[in-house]
């Protein structure tokens, strides 16, 4: 059987390569994430409540809400594991038992290849739809207009706010340079069905993805990415981002040389899964939000 | 012969016995206090989390205050039988609002019972996570819940009075 979602809370790390990672964008988004950990304590943190009787109330309609399958919970969490799981763990297992002493990058460089740039291009994408999609089964399609539905994606903060910064800096800056945005929209213009269907990452979650056939899931994607495409221009513009920058950040506990980017893009795809860490931190928060305001 | 034939299937016997006490030792280990809920959730039958004859979240939108005096009211989420809004204030949430169809959590009700405060002339309580909350024809429950200390219980009762509760009276 699968883990409950207190076991996944639970055993989220307190360290290691995707919180290391996760910490270096500080500078990106002050003050913003702090990496909680356990489930007991998130209700903590989400409520402001001491009492164990209320906590233990609070966790049981959390946990009830997690295992009726037709709320969406389930469904979120799947898109969140296998966006990341797309990304291959080679040399994942390896690189935990080096977190905490530099990791001389080119030492890795054997093991690690980096991904072509359609189908980097293509992740980039996907994984912004898997945001949306999964926005949409953890909290419904809020308020009664698009405005208010907008709205309400426009507030992220704390753990969602890191995850888009760093699906900017990890999987645009780094490995697609500063011209991302532009290089992602031109592709997906010229991209036919065939192409997408290709892609790994596509593959695992297409399911999930609206628009019934191969070409209406395209066109939903470039749609979704258009429209935030101007969120993540300002997000780079307002914050001074290159990846030179987000590089820069990353070299407090990985050593490489500015020339080999791409290769630290692969390094931070297979050593990391900052998706599904941030992804199962907001699912938590958000359950225990909606259980707390039921009891 | 015969003990050749043994002598292979003796391991095969072992490892699937090894395999099968492995097996069920990890399962055997949930051992967290949620591990009771857990299984009646998850059992066969379990009744669900979310009742069949919840209202809709969407009919909740409408009886929401809106933003004012410098507070900006975000929706945040619409399920069946739930519908919450936060509270900005200098883009930093401070609250959240919800209403919530009992049906699908009876025991939330209790609370309501002894109470002798009212708010809008609905029964009123304080409920766990900084939070007051009114019940509406026995049934809604319309909460505000504090995420910042500035925002106090006299905060939370000034915002459960500009929802429209009459409103929701006429919910069913």
């Amino acid at each position: 059987m699968s883990k409950t979602i207190y076991q996944l809370v639970d055993e989220l790390p307190s360290g290691g390569m995707t919180v290391m990672a996760l910490r270096s964008l500080d500078i990106v988004v002050p003050g913003e994430w702090q990496n909680l950990v356990g489930f007991d304590n998130t209700i903590r943190a989400v409520t402001g409540e001491t009492d164990p009787a209320f906590i233990q109330q609070i966790g049981e309609r959390a946990v009830y809400l997690f295992n009726d399958k037709s709320q969406g919970y389930q469904t979120a969490l799947w898109l969140y594991q296998s966006v990341d799981r797309a990304s291959s763990a080679l040399g994942a297992a390896a690189l935990a038992n080096k977190v905490g002493e530099k990791v001389p990058l080119l030492g890795f460089l054997g093991n690690i290849t980096p991904k072509a740039e359609k189908a980097q291009t293509i992740d980039l994408a996907v994984k912004l739809v898997v945001e949306l999609v999964a926005f949409c089964q953890i909290n419904g399609i809020p308020g009664d207009s698009i405005g208010d539905f907008l709205a309400s994606l426009g507030d992220y903060s704390g753990e969602s706010l890191m995850r888009m910064a760093a699906l900017v800096c990890f999987d645009g800056l780094i490995p697609l340079g500063p011209d991302f945005i532009q290089m992602v929209l031109s592709r997906f213009n010229n991209m036919s069905p065939q192409e997408l269907e290709q892609n790994q990452s596509f593959q695992g979650v297409k399911d999930q993805i609206p628009g019934g056939n191969s070409d209406g899931k395209l066109g939903f994607i470039n749609e979704s990415f258009g429209s935030v495409s101007g969120w993540m221009g300002d997000f780079v513009k307002s914050r001074g981002l290159t990846p030179q920058k987000v590089a820069q950040n990353l070299s407090n506990f990985i050593e490489f040389s500015d020339d080999k980017l791409d290769y630290l893009g692969a390094f931070l795809d297979v050593s990391t899964n900052y998706y599904e860490h941030t992804g199962i931190q907001t699912l938590a928060r958000r359950l225990i939000e909606r259980a707390v305001a039921e009891i | 012969m015969n003990f050749n034939r043994l002598r292979r299937i003796i391991p095969a016997l072992l490892l699937a016995v090894l395999l099968l006490v492995t097996s069920t030792s990890c399962r055997a280990q949930d051992t967290s206090p949620y591990a009771q809920t857990q299984k009646q959730s998850t059992q066969r039958g379990a009744t669900p989390a979310v009742a069949k004859n919840a209202e809709q979240g969407s009919s909740f939108n409408k009886f929401f205050p809106k933003s004012a005096d410098g507070y900006q009211v975000v929706p945040a989420q619409e399920k069946k039988g739930f519908a919450e809004y936060k509270l900005n204030k200098d883009g930093k949430n401070v609250a959240v609002m919800s209403i919530n169809d009992t049906v699908s959590t009876p025991d939330a009700q209790k609370k309501y019972q002894q109470s002798t405060e009212k708010i809008g002339g609905y029964p009123a309580a304080e409920a766990p996570g900084n939070a007051t909350g009114v019940l509406v024809n026995n049934r809604y429950q319309v909460k505000v819940a504090s995420r910042d200390p500035s925002f106090t219980k006299n905060d939370r009762v000034t915002w459960l009075q500009k929802f429209n509760l009459s409103g929701i009276a006429q919910l069913k």
